[in-house]
């Protein structure tokens, strides 16, 4: 399987583990991936607020190129996904995009998790993995940007989503349904408004730490800074349970090749160590 | 023909059948009466919806034109109107109705438990069952899907379902009589069957197959444990006798299945034990010796006479044989090896497969050495490898010249062996044995590649040129095959049937060349020992019926019907069993059984993944207990053609698929509910009994919310449009609810307009807010999220204030929509009619029951949603509609029962015959009923009593009848079941032998007795000596009674010349009958004439044009306007009325009508609020219809246009809602912005109620720019008239305040009754609080009164529509056909009569009945009750001080003779 590979500014940096690790996987699974030449911004965050043909015209350059390498664009970013499906789907439903002509959208845009919850990438998996997660017990937050809007994600369970739940249940995990799986985590108003962030990925963490899961598993890198800093930053608040967060792309790697996980966690604004030590997980 | 049996469908059954058609009712289910028979109250009454529904299921279930056709379904309607040819399919219900009894048994025994649809799923049923307890027709019917794959792959067909249903269950040693109906080998199959019946099994395509092998073996371990075996009953000795040459599973099976059938089997094996290749050829490790000793042993104890050391040839002679049997079965095996053919084959150290287990077995060790390897890849190469290293030796290889996919041993088996420490050589063949000295030193072996796929479709193995190479072996096995070798037979009369050492038979039926002799099993051709032990069994089949002289092919062939995969989405996955096994250290140095026994609550574990693919596992215990012998499992589907003048659809609804929108969690979150679920859980005879029990924890919630719209008025599932029932069902939900909590609950229902638009609906609301506490909440919903604490269910909502909330609930209920029932699609296509882009049919404002295809009509949801009275009015307005064009053919296709001529017995000695039903074992097992029927003949004037199985049954009815005649009975009782349903039943057995009907009395000992005291059953007994005593006391009493045939006039009075008047009238003048329309003022049209267009854009002023033309131009009509009624006199088809005509000269007209139709309307009022009156721009919006149709400049200029809905409405002088106005001003504000855009149109209203398709309508008037602002009763707009104009001001609670000058304010004024007081007296109608006429019943009689033959539609029933009011009147017109279309009225039997010598003329009856029935008669001077209007309810009986009145068949001296057994007792 060829794939040109999107990888996004987060990617560069607050999100490092999240490319390290979805590389690695894709070379363990037989994916190639192939860099997207000179990609530039999707647009998220500011872009698209302030200018929607330029948020629209930004992705769909990184379409054009795409588009010549492969028939499907991965990314591992929700934010870069739902920039650079919301493009493809502007120009199969609405047409062309202003000054980037040449973009047809014939490339389909995959965030990670629906590559990796492929039935056939799942199975692979099955024959690879070791000890697997041990049952640790896991809640898996989506985000908004990878299930909606549905006419532009695809998703089949928008408000419900399941794939990283059946990627981590795979390889050995407790995955525990939970009802803040698509909840709001602030999103960019950390820049603005920071008391909303807390108050709301301190909620998603609440409700994690009240579902007594040991950690709390997502796929975008907004997501993962705005929990991860609720956790570190405020220990009275709602939020006050020390629950570490991962990317899902993590705990697959450590359950399929741990020694090239383990240097991720260092890296993390909170340690999640001690909670694998005590599972015997690295 | 009408099809769907829902409340829609038994309504038009109805009125169709009582105005002279014979009626087809078709139902895709087992049983009559849809959806209504699955709710628990209904609103505005609060009426059980069974009670009500109840009657109407009898009614229509015994009248004798409606003929009920239940799990049918339409396939197609060819030709015309009026001659219409229908197809219809008739499935097999497998349960024969003339037979059953109802008496349940059959359920009890069914090891199926399915998902219970009638509960909502939320319990289980079973395979065979009844839809509801109340159910019609009362029959049981089994849910068959088709054939299980397991049973289907089985080659003995053993019927793997039904037993793993029966271990779900716990019932092991039923799941055991289950396997030997087709497998006398359960211990051995389930240790050694290679179970093609788990490949088969759907649970594969989910997780992994249900462990069916295992299972089959528990239940022998169990039944072993237990002790001795229960072996099936043997047939009475047939004296034939059978032969049987082979004692292995092929012989044994031909043997037992033989002996069954009462005939003599004698088996003869050569060896020393009976088993064959069962016992030589599996090692002890796989099939003990022990447990393949006591399985045989079931042989013996079955009466089969095994022979052993018995070698046909050498012991017995063969020609002997055949002169002494009546036939013989050869099945001697095949227990020769097929050589190697290499160099080297004969060395020593070289063994055969078979022979070297053959010889392990038999205890005689083999000299094998250390390095053994194993030559082929089946079962026995496998055995042999496991069986080499608990022999000792050390290097084990198995060499297979294919790979591992195409090995045909067992998987689990490839494995153990592997773990046992088997080394596997794949694709490799050996070429020569390396000999030295004689023996084996080792053997050369030639790589092998995969090429083209041979005819088995595996691919072929094709040698590597020069890749010899050579392992050092001390011994080869080869297990490359097995050969028969019946040369034992040469020389013998059976001679013929051997062909190169293989038998020759029929591979279907095991016959040979040779009469009377049949053979098969391996001899015929090697297998599995399933395949053996199925041509056992086959054999018996063709023995027997050789030794019956039958067909021995005939219907031989497997050919069932499948059944489809089951859906699987939803099944949670579930671990298959993990069968414990010895440890593989511990089993190689012996031969210890290696899978270990598992325990019951494994079995039931393992038993529980089981799908049920077939619904029905053909276990056949029902047919076993069913004493009626009504089930019969070989019924088939029918194809049937019907002829039919007219077709009415009426499918009904199904709810919207709750879980299609996963932000409310249905599915998910554990105490998220539907209505429907709720309703289930609220009802009597529901899953919880009544009891409110949430489903997480069955604790009573005090808390519940309830979300309207869930599918409906939602764009994005394609549901814009509104549900109209969910506003007022959640209503009732929400007091019902409170009333099952004595009050302590809060219910909040979440919603975006109260849509409570029927008669009485805001009245009910309004109940449910003060009385009840019910909280309506304005909202949006954010969030529904499930608490993991608790499971209670968080909902966030912003309120109208714009703020986001979170509040609790123990339970949450979806108010999910309505749409067309799923049969709907294909439906339309069959009969070619179109639907909508929502589903529903498409029909015509003008003719709401009209479809596209003429002599098509549809009633109910599928025209549109709508609750049950809407739906009982359109029903029978279908089938006026239906009628009207076949009008003709009324009566000519109706029976009437012959009548036997009636036996005067009056003169004749008292002859009472007394019959006590068993009822199956539901009286017989509590009530001794021979010493009741013992008893009851020794009463006075009995002269016949006796027990019986089933009363009812049509044998019982003969033999009755016969008994009847022969000893001159002239009275009967039964002591059986309710005569709820089944006195009409004894009645007709009465009548038929030429007896009054009414001499027969009946004691329910069923219901009343053997069900309620089960416990007690001597008292029961007593009990019921009682109650057939006092039924013999009553029969001594009973008169003979007869009705009279009374004439009526043929013709209506229409009151009210309306839109509702004029379409009555002339429906019933277009089916021939004289109608008088009489209208008070001086024209036709009534408030149509005001009116402009329907909401959707139809023309109604050309529509009344064309209307009034016709009713002029019909030559059965006549037209008295400017007249009104004075008075009615008479009764139900002799009414005669006075009338005074006013236009010129007054003058009195009497007409003479058989039934009378009250239209006289409505109007609107004239507002006294908002300023009106005060400007000539503020107008009611009738008055705004017109402007916009003839004023269009007036429209055009102006910048502001304001509507204020609800003035005079819904307020404390007229708490109802005048319904109409919400879409009046929709169609009026669109028109507004379609003559000019730029015109500000804006709306206030308190709820927006475009009900149904109106929702379109709302959404439209939005998308437009049309501004919409709420207010309430305590906030309402201020409208001041001043210099600058019209100034309207409303508070906002997010906007503050607005104000509005506008240049046209509409008020939608209240709809008011007409003044109707004199009508009311004049034919004793009753009305409202709010001045409507009141119908008989809001739910089933929306347009009947309490007075019979008085029938009303439109405006003076209550607001409605256009549509709605064409419907009406149609029923309306359909009631009175029932009416007029019979040739007499038969009037007495069962009324009340008065004794003019002892009545006082007190007038307590008149007061007291119901039906104003009792006037006092001048010349008498006392009471007179008209039979022909009597109900015979006998209320005035009861009221009577002076006893008067007598109810005939319910007398004082019934009466009082029944009650004289507790004074005696006393």
């Amino acid at each position: 399987m060829k794939l040109s590979y999107y990888p996004g500014c987060s990617a560069h940096g607050t999100g490092r583990e999240l490319d390290e690790s979805t590389r690695e996987l894709c070379n363990i699974l037989d994916v190639e991936l192939v860099d997207i030449e000179d990609w530039n911004c999707c647009g998220a965050s500011s872009a698209h607020t302030v200018d929607h043909d330029l948020g629209l015209a930004l992705a769909a350059r990184n379409l054009a190129i795409a588009e010549k390498t492969a028939d499907k664009v991965l990314t591992p970013c929700s934010a870069c996904f739902a920039r650079l499906a919301s493009a493809r789907h502007h120009i199969l439903s609405e047409g062309q995009i202003k000054g980037v002509e040449e973009a047809t959208g014939s490339a389909e845009v995959s965030h990670i998790l629906s590559l990796f919850s492929q039935p056939e990438l799942l199975e692979k998996m099955a024959e690879k993995i070791g000890e697997g997660l041990k049952g640790l017990k896991l809640v898996c937050y989506y985000g908004c940007l990878t299930s909606r809007p549905p006419e532009v994600t695809e998703a089949l369970h928008p408000e419900n989503p399941v794939e990283m739940d059946n990627i981590l249940s795979a390889l050995g995990a407790d995955v525990m349904d939970w009802p803040y799986k698509t909840q709001c985590c602030g999103g960019s108003l950390t820049m603005t408004k920071d008391t909303v962030v807390e108050k709301l990925s301190g909620g998603i963490l609440d409700m994690a730490s009240r579902h007594g899961a040991e950690a709390v598993v997502t796929g975008c890198p907004m997501c993962f800074m705005n929990l991860e800093r609720q956790w570190k930053g405020n220990t009275e608040g709602v939020g006050k349970m020390p629950i570490p967060v991962f990317y899902f792309t993590e705990l697959m790697l450590l359950a399929l090749k741990p020694e090239m996980a383990k240097g991720y966690f260092k890296r993390h604004l909170s340690d999640p160590s001690s909670i694998l030590v005590s599972r015997d997980l690295t | 023909m009408v099809v769907g049996a829902g409340i829609g469908g038994m309504q038009a059954s109805i009125d169709l059948a009582n105005s002279g058609f014979k009626v087809y009712l078709v139902e895709r289910d087992t049983a009559i009466g849809g959806r209504m028979a699955q709710l628990d109250k209904t609103f505005p009454t609060n009426d059980c919806s069974m009670c009500i529904i109840s009657p109407k299921l009898i009614e229509v279930g015994k009248h004798p034109n409606i003929e009920i056709l239940t799990n049918t379904e339409l396939l197609g309607v060819e030709g015309d109107p009026g001659n219409f040819e229908a197809l219809v399919k008739m499935h097999p219900r497998f349960v024969d109705l003339d037979k059953c009894t109802g008496c349940g048994e059959c359920a009890k025994v069914c090891p199926v438990e399915v998902p219970n649809e009638y509960n909502m799923g939320i319990d289980g049923t079973r395979a065979i069952r009844k839809r509801y307890p109340q159910a019609i027709p009362a029959g049981y019917a089994i849910e068959k899907k088709g054939t299980s794959p397991c049973r289907d792959a089985c080659p003995s067909h053993v019927r793997a379902q039904g037993y793993v249903a029966l271990i779900a269950e716990g019932r092991f040693d039923e799941a055991l009589k289950v396997i030997r109906k087709d497998l006398p080998f359960p211990a051995v199959c389930g240790r050694v069957c290679p179970h093609p019946c788990e490949t088969a099994c759907n649970r594969g395509d989910i997780d992994s197959p249900v462990a069916i092998q295992q299972l089959k073996r528990f239940v022998t371990d169990h039944e072993m444990k237990a002790g001795k075996a229960a072996l099936p009953e043997v047939a009475a000795d047939s004296g034939k006798k059978v032969a049987i040459i082979g004692g292995g599973p092929s012989g044994l099976s031909a043997a037992w299945f033989l002996r069954l059938k009462g005939h003599k089997a004698v088996v003869y094996e050569s060896s020393s034990k009976a088993g064959g290749m069962l016992r030589y050829g599996i090692p002890d490790y796989r099939l003990p010796q022990d447990v393949l000793d006591k399985e045989i042993q079931t042989f013996t104890d079955l009466g089969v006479e095994i022979n052993c050391n018995s070698k046909v040839g050498t012991d017995i002679q063969v020609d002997q044989l055949k002169k002494d049997f009546d036939a013989i079965y050869v099945a001697c095996g095949a227990q020769k090896d097929r050589a190697l053919n290499v160099e080297g084959q004969d060395a020593e150290g070289v063994f055969s497969g078979i022979k070297f287990l053959w010889e392990i077995s038999e205890g005689r060790k083999q000299n094998i050495g250390e390095k053994v390897a194993v030559i082929g890849g089946g079962n026995t190469a496998i055995d042999a490898v496991r069986t080499a290293v608990r022999e000792g030796a050390k290097e084990v290889t198995l060499i297979y010249r294919r790979t591992v996919n195409e090995m045909p041993a067992d998987e689990m088996e490839i494995h153990d062996a592997e773990a046992e420490g088997v080394k596997y050589v794949f694709l490799a063949a050996p070429t020569k044995v390396l000999v030295e000295d004689g023996k084996v030193k080792g053997l050369e072996v030639i790589k092998m590649e995969l090429g083209e796929a041979d005819k088995s479709g595996r691919r072929r193995p094709v040698p590597i040129e020069g890749s010899e190479y050579t392992i050092e072996l001390d011994s080869v096995i080869a297990a490359i095959g097995q050969v028969s070798d019946a040369s034992f037979l040469d020389g013998t009369v059976l001679a013929p049937i051997v062909k190169r050492g293989w038998i020759e038979c029929d591979s279907l039926s095991c016959e040979t060349s040779i009469d009377g002799v049949f053979a098969g099993g391996d001899a015929f051709k090697p297998g599995i020992a399933i395949e053996a032990i199925a041509q056992g069994k086959e054999t018996a089949v063709s023995i027997d019926r050789y030794l019956n002289g039958l067909d021995i092919k005939e219907g031989r062939e497997w050919n069932p019907h499948l059944a489809p995969k089951p859906k699987t989405a939803l099944v949670k996955k579930a671990e298959r069993l993990k069968v414990p096994e010895l440890d593989v250290s511990e089993r190689i140095k012996n031969y210890q059984e290696v899978a270990l026994e598992i325990t019951a609550e494994q079995a039931i574990a393992e038993a529980k993944r089981c799908l049920n693919c077939g619904t029905c596992s053909e276990c056949e215990l029902c047919a076993e207990v069913c004493q009626a012998n009504a089930i019969d499992y070989s019924m088939v589907e029918v194809d049937r053609q019907l002829e039919v003048g007219s077709v009415i659809l009426a499918p009904g609804f199904d709810q919207f698929e709750a879980e299609e929108l996963g932000e409310y969690g249905y599915g998910r979150w554990d105490n998220v509910v539907t209505s429907l679920d709720f309703e289930r859980m609220l009802s009597a005879t529901g899953p919880t009994k009544g009891h409110m029990l949430r489903p997480s924890d069955s604790k009573e919630p005090k808390k519940i919310g309830w979300i309207q719209c869930i599918g409906s008025r939602d764009k994005r599932k394609d549901r814009n449009y509104c549900s109209a029932v969910c506003c007022m069902f959640a209503t009732k939900e929400a007091v019902i609810a409170t009333d099952h909590a004595g009050g302590e609950i809060e219910t909040t229902i979440f919603m975006m307009d109260l849509r409570a638009t029927g008669k009485g609906f805001d009245e009910y609301c309004n109940r449910a807010k003060d009385k009840y506490g019910v909280r309506y909440v304005r909202s949006m919903i954010s969030r529904v999220d499930q608490l993991p604490e608790n499971k209670d269910v968080e909902v966030a909502y912003v309120n109208e204030e714009g703020k986001l909330i979170s509040e609790s609930f123990d339970m949450l209920v979806l108010s999910t929509g309505l749409k067309p029932a799923k049969s709907v699609a294909e439906l339309s296509k069959r009969v070619g009619i179109e639907l909508d882009s929502f589903g529903f049919a498409k029909t015509d404002p003008f003719r709401p029951m009209a479809t596209s295809r003429p002599g098509v009509f549809v009633c109910g949801v599928l025209q549109g949603p709508k609750d049950i009275p809407e739906t009982v009015a359109q029903a029978s307005g279908a089938a006026a509609f239906a009628t009207e064009s076949i009008a003709s053919a009324r009566g000519t296709k109706i029976s009437t029962p012959d009548i036997t001529e009636e036996r005067d017995i009056s003169e004749e000695d008292m002859r009472i015959g007394v019959w006590v039903c068993n009822c199956g074992i539901n009286i017989g097992s509590v009530v001794n009923v021979p010493e009741v029927a013992e008893y009851a003949s020794d009463k006075a004037n009995v002269v016949h009593s006796e027990g019986v199985l089933f009363a009812c049954s049509q044998d019982n009815q003969d033999l009755m009848k016969k008994t009847i005649k022969e000893k001159g009975i002239n009275r009967m009782v039964v002591a059986s079941c309710t005569p709820r349903t089944h006195e009409p039943l004894f009645q007709d057995t009465l009548q038929d032998c030429g007896i009054n009907k009414y001499l027969f009395s009946m004691a329910n000992i069923r219901e009343h007795c053997s069900w309620v005291h089960q416990q007690e059953p001597e008292k029961a007994t007593e009990k019921a000596k009682f109650m057939v005593d006092m039924a013999i006391r009553n029969s001594r009493e009973l008169q003979a009674l007869h009705t009279a045939p009374q004439s009526l006039v043929h013709s209506a009075m229409v009151l009210g010349g309306g839109l509702a008047g004029m379409t009555a009238a002339l429906q019933l003048a277009n089916q021939g009958f004289t109608t008088c329309i009489v209208e008070k003022t001086e024209h036709l049209g009534g408030n149509l004439r005001k009116l402009r267009a329907t909401h959707d854009g139809r023309d109604l002023r050309a529509y009344l044009k064309e209307l009034i033309e016709k009713v002029e131009a019909h030559d059965k009509i006549d037209i008295l306007c400017s007249t009104k009624l004075l008075k009615t006199d008479g009764f139900l088809g002799n009414f005669e009325s006075t009338l005074e005509q006013t236009n010129g000269i007054k003058k009195r007209i009497k007409i003479e009508h058989g039934v009378t139709i009250v239209a006289t309307g409505a109007k609107e009022t004239t507002p006294t609020t908002f300023c009106y009156g005060e400007s000539d721009d503020i107008v009611t919006q009738l008055t705004l219809d017109g402007i916009i149709a003839d004023d269009e400049t007036r429209i055009v200029t102006a910048k502001e246009v304001v509507m204020i809905q609800c003035v005079g409405s819904r307020n404390e002088e007229r708490p109802y809602c005048s319904k109409v106005c919400c879409s009046q001003a929709l169609k009026n504000a669109l028109a507004i912005k379609e003559l000019n855009p730029d015109t500000n149109v804006t709306i206030l209203y308190r709820d927006m109620r475009s009900y149904g398709m109106k929702e379109s309508l709302y959404e439209k008037a939005r998308s437009m720019g049309v501004m919409f602002m709420r207010y309430d009763l305590d906030n309402l707009p201020q409208v001041e008239v001043g210099e600058e104009g019209v100034i309207v001001k409303h508070d906002l609670p997010r906007l503050g305040t607005v104000k509005i000058k506008t240049d046209l304010l509409a008020l939608a004024a209240a709809i008011e009754t007409n003044e109707n007081q004199d009508i009311s007296e004049i034919l004793k109608i009753p009305k409202t609080n709010d001045g409507f006429f009141l119908e008989v019943h809001t739910k089933l009689g929306p347009v009947d009164f309490a007075t019979d033959g008085v029938y009303m539609c439109g405006l003076a029933h209550g607001p409605k529509p256009v549509e709605e009011t064409i419907s009406q009147a149609a029923a309306a017109a359909a009631r009175a056909l029932t009416v007029l279309a019979q040739d007499m009225l038969m009037v007495g039997g069962q009324v009340s009569v008065v004794d003019t010598d002892k009545c006082a003329a007190c007038l307590c009856c008149v007061r007291a009945c119901p039906y104003n029935v009792p006037i006092i008669s001048e010349e008498e001077g006392a009471a007179y009750i008209n039979p022909a209007e009597c109900r015979g309810c006998g209320v005035c009986a009861s009221e009577c001080p002076a006893k008067a009145i007598q109810l005939q068949h319910f007398t004082n001296n019934q009466i009082g003779s029944m009650l004289d057994i507790l004074r005696e007792e006393a």
